[in-house]
C-alpha cells in the first residue's frame, strides 16, 4: 500500500470534517505565515540597509568623539593637526572633517532649504553615478573654490530638468557655481542620506560655515584596506596622544556599521524564532486534541481495521499521515500567505523607501514551513497515532 | 463439505485476569470444523461464546489449549502475525455491519485489499465483482447511509469476502435487521455455503441458528450441546 492511498485517506476524512480542520490548523496557518512574512521582511530591511551601505567606500572610515564623555567640546580638534594625522599614522592617506549644515538654496527661482556639506575629493565620495558634470576634485579643495555638486534627489527639489552645470547655486549671499549633478539613487528615499544634497569642498566649508568652531566629526582615507582595524586603533592612539588622554574618540567604518545592523536583525531574528516556537507549540497542542478526538471518534473504524487485517504499523500510518496532512497543508497555506504578505509589504515599505530590491529568501520560506510541519507533526501526531495503533480490536469494537 | 479441517479447538481455556479475580470465560473447548460447513455458536449472555467468537477470529490468543485455522497453528501468534492471518483466512460480518460511513460501498469492499497490498485497480475491480455476486452491482458508488440495513449487511458480507477467507464469521449478522431481510440475509449466507463457504455464525435466535447445519452451544464456557440441525 502506497503512500499516496494513505493520503487520499488522510484527505477525505479531514476533507469530511471541513471546518473542524481548518480551524485546528489555523494557529499553524498564523504562525508560519508571521514567521515567513517576518523573515522576508528581515530578509528586505537587511539587503536595504547593506545597499545604502554598499555606496560606502572601504578606503574610508569615520572618527566621532565617544559620546560617553562627560566634556563633549573637549574632543574638538584643529584642522592643522588633522592634516597632520597622515604623517602620524601610518596607512592614512588623509584626513578631512565632515560637517553639514541646512541653509537656504536658490536655484534660478527656486528657493529650497539644502543639507549643506563638507566633501572631500572622489576618494572619500560615495559610489553614486554623475549625471551630468564631474564630483569635486583636489583642485576645488585645494583653492577652496566655490563650486558645489548637487545629489539627484536636490535637484529634484530644485526643479532642475535640463543640465545645469555652469549655473549658478546661491547659498545665502553667496555663489556656488553648480560642477555636477549626481544621479538619483535608484527608487528610494534612504540612499539620499548617504548623499549629502549639495556637496561643498571641505575647505570652502571651513571658511564659510565652521570658522572659528572646532571640527568634531573626520574621514580618514587609508591606503591598503586590509590594514583598516590597525589603521583605526593608530588612529585612536594618536588623537589620544594628541589631546593627552582628555578626549575619547570613536570609529566607524562600512564592516562596523554593518555589524551594528546584523546585530539588530539577529536580534529580531531571535525574536520572531521565539514567536515562531510558542505559535508552533500551541498550534501543535491544536493538532494533538483534534488527533485524539479524531482517534476517540473512530475507535470502532479503527477497532474495524484491525478486525479485517490491518497490522498496528498501517493503522499508526494512517493516523500519523492525517497529522501530517493537517500540518503540511497548514505550513503550506502560511507559506503562501507569507510570502504574499511579505513581499507586499516589502514592496510598499522597504522598496518604496530604500529603493533596494531583496531577492524574496524562497529556500528559507520553504524550509522553515517545512520545518514546521515535520516538527509538529512528529511532536504532536506521533502519540495519537500509537494511541490508535495499540488499541485492542475486541474493545474497539465493543466501543460505543 | 470435505475432510480438511477449518478449524480444529482443542483443550481450550480462556481465563481473563481481573486482577482480584480471575474469571474463566473459556473452561476446556475442544471442537472441529471441517471445510465447508455452517455452524451457528449459540449460548445465553456469559456462556463464553463471544469469547470463543474472539479466539476463533484471531482477535484473541486462548490461555491454555491449541488452535489450528486452515492447518496453521495461531495459538501463540504475535499480534501482527495475527493480523496478517484475519487478513488471510477470515471474513468478519458484524451485527452493526461497521462500514465506514463516509465511504462508499466499493471502497468499503475494497478495503481488506488495501491492507493485502493490492493495487487500487485491482482491488476496486474485485471489489466491484463480490458486491455484483451479494446483488449490489447497481449501488457500488452510495454510501452506507444511503442503503438499506440489508443492503448495508450485504455490503459487509462482500467485505468479508473479498479477500477469500478460510471461514466467514458472522456475529450476531441479523441482529440489526427485521425479520424479512433477515431471511433475505440468510439466505445469501446458505447459497454461499452451497458454494463451499465455511460459515461460522454466533446468534443467541434458534430460527436464525436452524438456518445453520450444525449448532455448537455454549454454556458456563463449555460445550453442553453439539449436533446436527434437524429438518435440513
Amino acid at each position: 500500500m502506497s503512500f499516496f492511498s494513505y493520503v487520499a485517506e488522510a484527505l477525505s476524512v479531514l476533507g469530511a470534517n471541513r471546518v473542524r480542520s481548518i480551524l485546528t490548523v489555523l494557529g499553524l496557518i498564523i504562525g508560519v505565515t508571521a514567521v515567513i512574512a517576518i523573515q522576508i521582511l528581515g530578509a528586505g530591511m537587511s539587503g536595504a540597509v547593506s545597499g545604502i551601505l554598499g555606496q560606502l567606500s572601504d578606503r574610508t572610515f569615520f572618527v566621532v568623539p565617544n559620546q560617553r564623555q562627560a566634556d563633549f567640546t573637549r574632543a574638538a580638534i584643529k584642522l592643522d593637526d588633522l592634516k597632520r594625522l597622515r604623517f602620524g599614522v601610518p596607512n592614512v592617506v588623509d584626513a578631512v572633517p565632515g560637517g553639514a549644515t541646512v541653509r537656504d538654496a536658490r536655484f534660478g527661482h527656486v528657493h529650497r532649504k539644502l543639507g549643506i556639506g563638507a566633501q572631500a575629493d572622489e576618494r572619500f565620495a560615495t559610489s553614486t553615478p554623475i549625471r551630468w558634470g564631474r564630483k569635486i576634485d583636489i583642485d576645488d579643495i585645494a583653492e577652496a573654490r566655490h563650486v558645489c555638486v548637487i545629489s539627484g534627489e536636490a535637484a529634484d527639489k530644485l526643479q532642475i530638468t535640463d543640465n545645469p552645470v555652469g549655473g549658478a547655486l546661491r547659498v545665502g549671499d553667496r555663489r556656488y557655481t553648480i560642477v555636477g549633478v549626481l544621479a538619483k539613487s535608484k527608487a528610494g528615499i534612504l540612499p539620499s542620506l548617504s548623499n549629502l544634497e549639495v556637496s561643498i569642498p571641505y575647505t570652502t566649508y571651513e571658511n564659510e560655515y565652521a570658522r572659528g568652531r572646532a571640527i568634531i566629526a573626520m574621514r580618514v582615507l587609508l591606503d591598503d584596506t586590509s590594514k583598516l582595524a590597525q589603521t583605526e586603533s593608530d588612529t585612536l592612539v594618536w588623537l589620544a596622544k594628541l589631546k593627552h588622554g582628555r578626549a575619547e574618540y570613536q570609529t566607524f567604518d562600512r564592516k562596523s556599521f554593518s555589524q551594528a545592523v546584523d546585530g539588530i536583525f539577529a536580534g529580531v531574528t531571535l525574536v520572531v524564532g521565539l514567536i515562531g516556537a510558542v505559535s508552533l507549540l500551541v498550534a501543535g497542542i491544536g493538532i494533538l486534541n483534534i488527533m485524539l478526538v479524531s482517534v476517540a471518534e473512530r475507535t470502532r473504524e479503527i477497532g474495524l481495521r484491525k478486525a479485517i487485517g490491518a497490522t498496528r504499523l498501517q493503522v499508526l500510518l494512517q493516523f500519523f499521515i492525517e497529522a501530517l496532512v493537517l500540518s503540511a497543508f497548514g505550513c503550506l497555506v502560511g507559506l503562501v500567505l507569507g510570502v504574499g504578505i511579505g513581499a507586499a509589504v516589502n514592496q510598499i515599505a522597504i522598496v518604496q523607501l530604500s529603493g533596494v530590491v531583496a531577492p524574496i529568501p524562497w529556500l528559507r520560506s520553504i524550509a522553515i514551513a517545512t520545518g514546521f510541519a515535520t516538527l509538529v507533526t512528529l511532536a504532536f501526531g506521533t502519540y495519537p497515532a500509537w494511541r490508535a495503533a495499540t488499541l485492542d480490536p475486541i474493545e474497539a469494537l465493543r466501543y460505543e | 463439505m470435505n475432510d480438511r479441517a477449518a478449524i480444529d479447538v482443542a483443550g481450550v481455556t480462556k481465563t481473563y485476569d481481573l486482577g482480584e479475580v480471575k474469571v474463566e470465560a473459556l473452561r476446556g473447548v475442544t471442537f472441529t470444523i471441517r471445510s465447508g460447513e455452517y455452524v451457528a455458536i449459540m449460548g445465553p449472555s456469559g456462556s463464553g461464546k463471544s469469547t470463543l467468537m474472539n479466539l476463533l477470529g484471531c482477535l484473541d490468543r486462548p490461555t491454555e489449549g491449541t488452535y489450528r485455522l486452515d492447518g496453521d497453528d495461531v495459538s501463540t501468534l504475535s499480534d501482527d502475525r495475527l493480523a496478517a492471518i484475519r487478513l488471510k483466512k477470515l471474513g468478519f460480518i458484524f451485527q452493526g455491519f461497521n462500514l465506514l460511513a463516509r465511504t462508499s460501498a466499493l471502497k468499503n469492499v475494497a478495503l481488506p485489499l488495501f491492507y493485502a497490498g493490492v493495487p487500487a485497480r485491482q482491488r476496486n475491480a474485485a471489489a466491484a465483482e463480490q458486491l455484483r455476486e451479494v446483488g449490489l452491482g447497481d449501488r457500488m458508488d452510495h454510501k452506507p447511509s444511503e442503503l438499506s440495513g440489508g443492503q448495508q449487511q450485504r455490503v459487509a458480507i462482500a467485505r468479508a469476502l473479498v479477500n477469500d477467507p478460510a471461514v466467514l464469521l458472522a456475529d450476531e449478522p441479523t441482529g440489526n435487521l427485521d425479520s424479512q431481510t433477515s431471511e433475505e440475509i440468510m439466505a445469501l449466507f446458505g447459497h454461499l455455503n452451497e458454494g463451499g463457504r465455511t460459515i461460522i455464525m454466533v446468534t443467541h435466535d434458534e430460527e436464525v441458528a436452524a438456518h445453520a447445519r450444525r449448532v455448537i452451544r455454549v454454556r458456563d464456557g463449555r460445550i453442553v450441546d453439539d449436533q446436527a440441525t434437524v429438518g435440513r
